[in-house]
């Protein structure tokens, strides 16, 4: 009879803190999709462009997207750089960050130690320092204002070496002894990277092509400095920045959520498809720091 | 088709930490070469100079009388194979196998003949019905079996193994070690074998090096390192259960030669005696090494034995391991056939029996109880006078006094064992090459 | 002795021994200076016999080496190609062609300069507005006089290796062996110096777009660069530092602004992560527990809300937050419910605790999800036998809690807090496209509000205000505490990276 009771207890006591978890975890998912599902609704509204505080637009219509598609804005040549900055950047971002990597990962040479305590003093200093002088240097090159595609390109890409950890973290997982087998069979240097190694990495291959094809999309610093004075150069970020200014956010609230709604979906898409990788690769740089 | 000669090798690491002092050894073309040590005795690190996986730091590596310091592992001639397999987890088994051949270039190799070459050697192993599996499908001994496929259809000098068989279980591992006597016929080449498995090199070796903090401590065929252990590290790391080593006393009377553990006295017999006799070996304190196979049980009431006490009995099937201890408190362990028992006799092998036993004559160890080393060889390997060898400490050397002795350790276990003293290793001469006790 | 000093811990309780490690620790203060001391003397050492092993390799090479060697001296690279290897020897001598043609036509003139960053004023005819005098742009000078010697350095090291090929070469033509050819040498590309090929474009590219640059506005903080020297400045000396540590009194001072941000900039640091991290814990452990459903849905609306550019996030909360936003209209509706139809909008943006309160509470929002995924793969890590172990010793969940997963999670993502505290003390996205720093607080200087941080601080100085140095100066200070604090708490965590462990 004792045990009987007491079994009902926990099994009763299991109910309840598992009802107060659904709850919670209820609540918490509320939270965290319900403003995206306001920026939703409110880019379908007609009735007033500026910010209001109430949820249900009055009218619906596209009136927003039609905005967004018109000679009016420069909506689309933000989106258009920002694909072109998106693109350029994964592909190269990639193909730096997995070479810096996998040196450090796979070899061990006199420099090694020191390159990396330099990369991570260097990681110390506020990435924006470099800005201010590449700004100018991009000026005199003509890479800047309408033309800062190239320029923020260029940025991007070139000292992304310094972002190694995360790749080199799965790297290192890899056991020396396949390269150590495949040196004993004959393969070169090259041969050990391009035949053994590299087909091992899509995974982080694949992260690092993400995360670098995502930055952009939302990449506001970079792409404020150097399209500054620009309204054809801009990225997205810095673009639908500008519309919520003091001066034009009457105007242009719902347009804002309207071009917010356009850019997720791609970026959103990607990313659902790739979770996988996204969630291994954070995971596991996480752990290796 | 090549030998091998090692000359005064040495891997020094950066901060001075030296795995391996001095290695010197020659290898017959065709022999089948076994290093074994505990972990860390520089075993590994020495096949790996081999192979060009590590730089040698000094001395010389000569593959085919050609020195190969300088030559890539790929221009060496070498296959390998790996502790932990090491395939390429992203290529078929067919492909894997193929994977050296693949690379060879001048001759470049046919797909045909890639084809004949693969199957061929999956078909020897038994890993035909795996071919267009990945090694992630595979279990362990399978992908061993492609391991050693890999590195089988290269033509090489010499075929290099680290510790292949330590990653499967033990019945595997047996079944395994068999088909590399196998192998070893088919392929007919120099083999290198690195281990920590002393029963396995007793088994695969045609010579054993046995090794000891990046000395060597003894070369000889398996039968030398059993019958005539150079030293006592030799002799405990060689043999499962570890040999029993007493302080005692050696004494002469006459010709003849006795010892007195725990106070009783027991005569030397056949060669040993004869041995010790022709050397004119001076009686003084040493430590005596009994194997527990050579500890005998004496029926109830003979005389020349003397009784101990039965701590723990464990049952082997074909044998007993007894763990006891004699009256002043030594312990020792004893390995009894079961077959010679009776019925009423195993029943008595419990906690508490006491039981006569005696050591055979003819089958005990001497070692000096300065250096360790055995007082009827000749040939001392203790890092060839190398002043840095391994000097023991005195906390650990009681660990080796017999009343610690406490029980046999399994076969993988890392003996606890001690190194002799570098100051009197310069005082024994040496004779390199031959290391054949004195007939 | 040690040994036993660790038992006699066991007997002592939780309180005893914190106070015996406090001890400790400071103790081993003087020992961990002496050895601080003592690596940077060794380091010192070593760079001495460096330089000694420099010149003498320089000095022998030459009074020992042939005349391919000595012309080699002059002119880089004909050794090589006199011996055969006219490969590198092409490139050593194209490189010093580049680097004279460079000196001489562009960077030497410049670099001549650097110690005083040019003197002539550009005028302007203030009626026309032409230009009377071409004046000298500082800004120039100081870049490619930089740039130039970093070039020196190069070409002097260069120069170095060209020696030592030579002496090299001498050496292994003496010992009859064969020497590389240009055909070993491309092959080596692909082979024994695979790394260094793969290093080439990534290292070239942080030593353009960010060594030089650092190095550029680590010396601009020693100028007087802003609005008032655009063109033509000068060396200040350390006059910008003293700014920092001379209190003035009254509005404005640039001490006095400083500390604020920097304590804020902590503060916020402090909150962002720990916040994060144990809600990101606790929702994390939430979705994974024992019984619940949906495991995969629950994960999945934390994860969408990543997958969305978070500028966009960012920006949209914030305006919802605005006093005509949707919080306030939510209050509003709420007030009118139990019948106050005079709700004043509560200024989230505007009152600075209340701003700092806001951020904080919306970066949580930010951060939770993405902690959530960090945490759910280490928990899943955790050994499950620890678990059942515990259930069986009777532990109950907060035990558990606190025994197990803590000190674990702890263990394992100590570099990962540090690196996240770090990267939070630098979030720009988050503040600027919040708040933009505001609300502004008129008694700081240079327009600083009471949310900036030092990073967007940093960003108006140099963008909205022009002010170089002061920008550059705090970039190097954002650099001392965060090297300070990185320092401390690598220090104290156990450091759980060891490289080499999985290989």
């Amino acid at each position: 009879m004792a045990t009987e009771k007491h079994s009902m207890s926990m099994s009763k006591k299991r109910t309840i803190v598992n009802t107060l978890s659904y709850i919670v975890l209820g609540l918490i998912s509320i939270i965290w999709i319900l403003p995206f599902i306001f920026l939703v609704l409110q880019s379908f509204r007609c009735e007033n462009t500026g910010i209001v505080n109430y949820v249900f637009p009055k009218s619906f219509g596209f009136d927003n997207y039609i905005y967004l598609f018109s000679a009016e804005t420069n909506f689309l040549q933000w989106y258009f750089n920002t694909f072109i900055i998106a693109l350029f950047v994964c592909v190269l971002q990639t193909i730096m960050q997995f070479m810096m990597s996998y040196t450090l990962s796979r070899f061990r040479f006199k420099l090694r130690k020191p390159l990396m305590n330099v990369m991570l003093v260097l990681g110390m200093f506020p990435g924006f320092l470099t800005m201010i002088v590449l700004y100018q240097v991009l000026k005199t090159i003509g890479l800047t204002g309408d033309n800062a595609v190239p320029g923020l390109i260029l940025v991007s890409v070139a000292s992304s070496g310094m972002g190694y950890y995360v790749s080199k973290g799965f790297l290192d997982t890899l056991p020396k002894s396949l390269d150590e087998a495949a040196t004993v069979d004959g393969a070169t240097k090259f041969q050990i990277f391009y035949k053994v190694i590299l087909p091992l990495c899509k995974p982080i291959l694949i992260y690092t092509v993400l995360t670098s094809f995502m930055g952009p999309w939302g990449d506001y610093i970079f792409a404020s400095v150097i399209a500054i004075g620009s309204e054809t150069g801009l990225n997205v970020a810095a673009g639908l920045y500008t519309w919520l200014s003091a001066a034009m956010i009457s105007d242009n609230f719902t347009h804002f959520c309207a071009g917010g709604v356009i850019v997720a979906i791609p970026v959103m898409v990607l990313f659902m498809f790739l979770q996988k990788y996204y969630v291994e690769g954070v995971t596991g740089g996480a752990v290796k720091g | 088709m090549a030998t091998v000669k090692l000359t005064n090798v040495k891997k020094i690491y950066s901060g001075n930490v030296t795995a391996v002092h001095d290695f010197n050894l020659d290898i017959a073309d065709k022999e089948f070469i076994v290093f074994v040590g505990p972990s860390g005795c520089g075993k590994s690190t020495t096949l790996r100079m081999v192979a060009g996986l590590e730089d040698i730091s000094e001395g010389t590596c000569e593959i085919d009388g050609e020195v190969v310091n300088d030559l890539q592992p790929k221009d060496r001639h070498i296959s390998m194979v790996f502790q932990n397999y090491a395939l390429y987890p992203h290529l078929t088994v067919y492909e894997n196998i193929a994977f050296p051949l693949r690379l060879q270039k001048n001759p470049k190799m046919s797909q045909d003949e890639i084809y004949e070459r693969v199957t061929s050697a999956a078909q020897v192993l038994g890993i035909t019905q795996y071919l267009t599996r990945k090694p992630k499908a595979l279990s362990g001994g399978q992908r061993q079996r492609v391991a050693i496929g890999r590195a089988m259809v290269k033509d090489c000098k010499v075929f290099l193994m680290d510790e292949p068989l330590s990653n499967l279980d033990a019945k595997l591992r047996n079944q395994m070690r068999a088909e590399i006597i196998l192998l070893r016929k088919r392929i007919n080449t120099t083999f290198i074998y690195v281990t920590h498995d002393q029963t396995e090199a007793m088994t695969l070796g045609d010579r054993i090096v046995c090794m000891k903090d990046g000395y060597i401590m003894q070369v000889g065929t398996p039968t030398e390192l059993f019958d005539w252990p150079a030293n006592l590290f030799v002799a405990q790391f060689i043999g499962a259960p570890m040999m029993n080593t007493i302080k005692a006393q050696l004494t002469k009377e006459g010709n003849k030669y006795f010892v007195s553990p725990f106070g009783y006295k027991l005569e030397v017999t056949g060669d040993k005696g004869k041995l010790l006799a022709e050397r004119n070996v001076e009686p003084k304190e040493i430590y005596l090494g009994v194997r527990p196979e050579h500890v005998t049980l004496l029926p109830e009431g003979q005389k020349g034995g003397f009784p101990v006490t039965i701590l723990v009995n464990e049952m082997m099937g074909s044998e007993y391991h007894l763990h006891v201890q004699t009256e002043d408190g030594t312990k020792l362990v004893v390995r009894i056939p079961t077959i010679n028992l009776s019925e009423e006799e195993r029943a008595k092998m419990v906690s508490g029996t006491v039981i006569n036993v005696t050591f055979e004559g003819k089958a005990m160890h001497f070692f000096d109880i300065e250096t360790e080393y055995n007082l009827l060889t000749d040939n001392q390997y203790h890092g060839n006078d190398d002043p840095e060898a391994p000097i023991k400490s005195d906390e650990a050397k009681d660990e080796l006094h017999p009343e610690n002795n406490e029980s046999a350790p399994a076969e993988e276990e890392k003996p606890i064992e001690e190194s002799p003293k570098a100051e009197e290793e310069a005082k024994v001469e040496e004779q390199p090459g031959e290391e054949k006790p004195q007939e | 002795m040690g040994n036993s000093n660790d038992l006699e811990m066991l007997k002592k309780t939780k309180f005893q021994r914190f106070g015996i490690n406090f001890v400790a620790f400071f103790k081993s203060i003087p020992q961990k200076f002496k050895n601080l001391g003592l690596a940077i003397w060794g380091g010192l050492k070593k760079l001495f016999w460096g330089f000694v092993n420099f010149f003498k390799t320089i000095g022998l090479t030459f009074w020992h080496g042939d005349w391919k060697t000595k012309v080699s001296y002059f002119v880089m690279g004909f050794g090589s190609i006199a011996r055969g290897q006219w490969l590198r020897g092409i490139l050593f001598l194209l490189f010093e062609v580049v680097f004279f043609v460079y000196m001489i036509c562009f960077g030497g003139s410049y670099f001549s300069q650097l110690y005083i960053l040019g003197t002539k004023e550009q005028i302007i005819d203030e009626a026309t507005g032409a230009i009377v005098q071409q004046g000298d742009n500082s800004f120039n000078i100081l870049l490619y006089g930089v740039l130039s010697l970093f070039f020196i350095v190069a070409f002097i090291y260069t120069w170095y290796l060209n020696i030592k090929q030579n002496k090299i070469a001498e050496e292994i033509l003496k010992d009859e062996k064969r020497l590389d050819t240009a055909k070993d040498d491309l092959r080596a590309i692909v082979d024994k110096n695979f790394h260094k090929t793969l290093l080439a474009l990534p290292t070239l590219g942080i030593v353009i777009f960010t060594i030089l640059p650092i190095f550029f506005m680590v010396l601009v903080a020693f100028t007087d660069y802003d609005k008032q020297h655009a063109l033509l400045f000068g060396w200040v000396g350390l006059d910008n530092f003293k700014q920092i540590f001379t209190w003035t009194a009254g509005g404005k001072s640039f001490s006095a602004t400083f500390g604020q941000i920097l304590l804020w900039t902590l503060v916020w640091a402090f909150f962002a992560t720990f916040t994060n991290y144990f809600l990101g814990m606790l929702v994390a452990m939430l979705i994974n527990k024992k019984g619940i459903k949906l495991k995969k849905l629950w994960r999945t609306v934390l994860v969408f809300s990543i997958a969305i550019p978070q500028f966009i996030s960012i920006l949209y909360v914030s305006q919802m937050f605005a006093t005509d936003g949707l919080i306030n209209g939510l209050f509003d509706g709420i007030a009118r419910l139990f019948g106050n139809n005079n709700f004043q909008p509560i200024d989230f943006w505007g009152d600075p605790w209340l701003a700092r309160i806001t951020v904080i509470i919306i970066n949580i929002w930010i951060g939770v999800p993405y902690l959530m995924l960090v945490v759910t793969g280490i928990l899943m890590n955790i050994p499950a036998d620890l678990y059942e172990s515990a259930n069986i010793d009777g532990a109950s969940a907060w035990q558990q809690y606190s025994k197990i997963t803590l000190p674990y999670m702890l263990f394992v993502t100590g570099p990962y807090l540090l690196t996240s505290f770090t990267g939070n003390m630098n979030n720009f996205n988050v503040i600027y496209l919040l708040t933009g720093g505001g609300p502004i607080n008129t008694e700081m200087y240079g327009n600083a509000g009471s949310t900036d941080l030092l990073i967007t601080w940093l960003y108006s100085l140099a963008v909205n205000e022009a002010d170089y140095k002061f920008a550059a100066v705090i970039g190097i200070m954002v650099f001392i505490v965060v090297a300070v604090v990185s320092l401390v708490v690598y220090n104290i965590i156990p450091s759980t990276k060891n490289e080499e462990e999985f290989q």
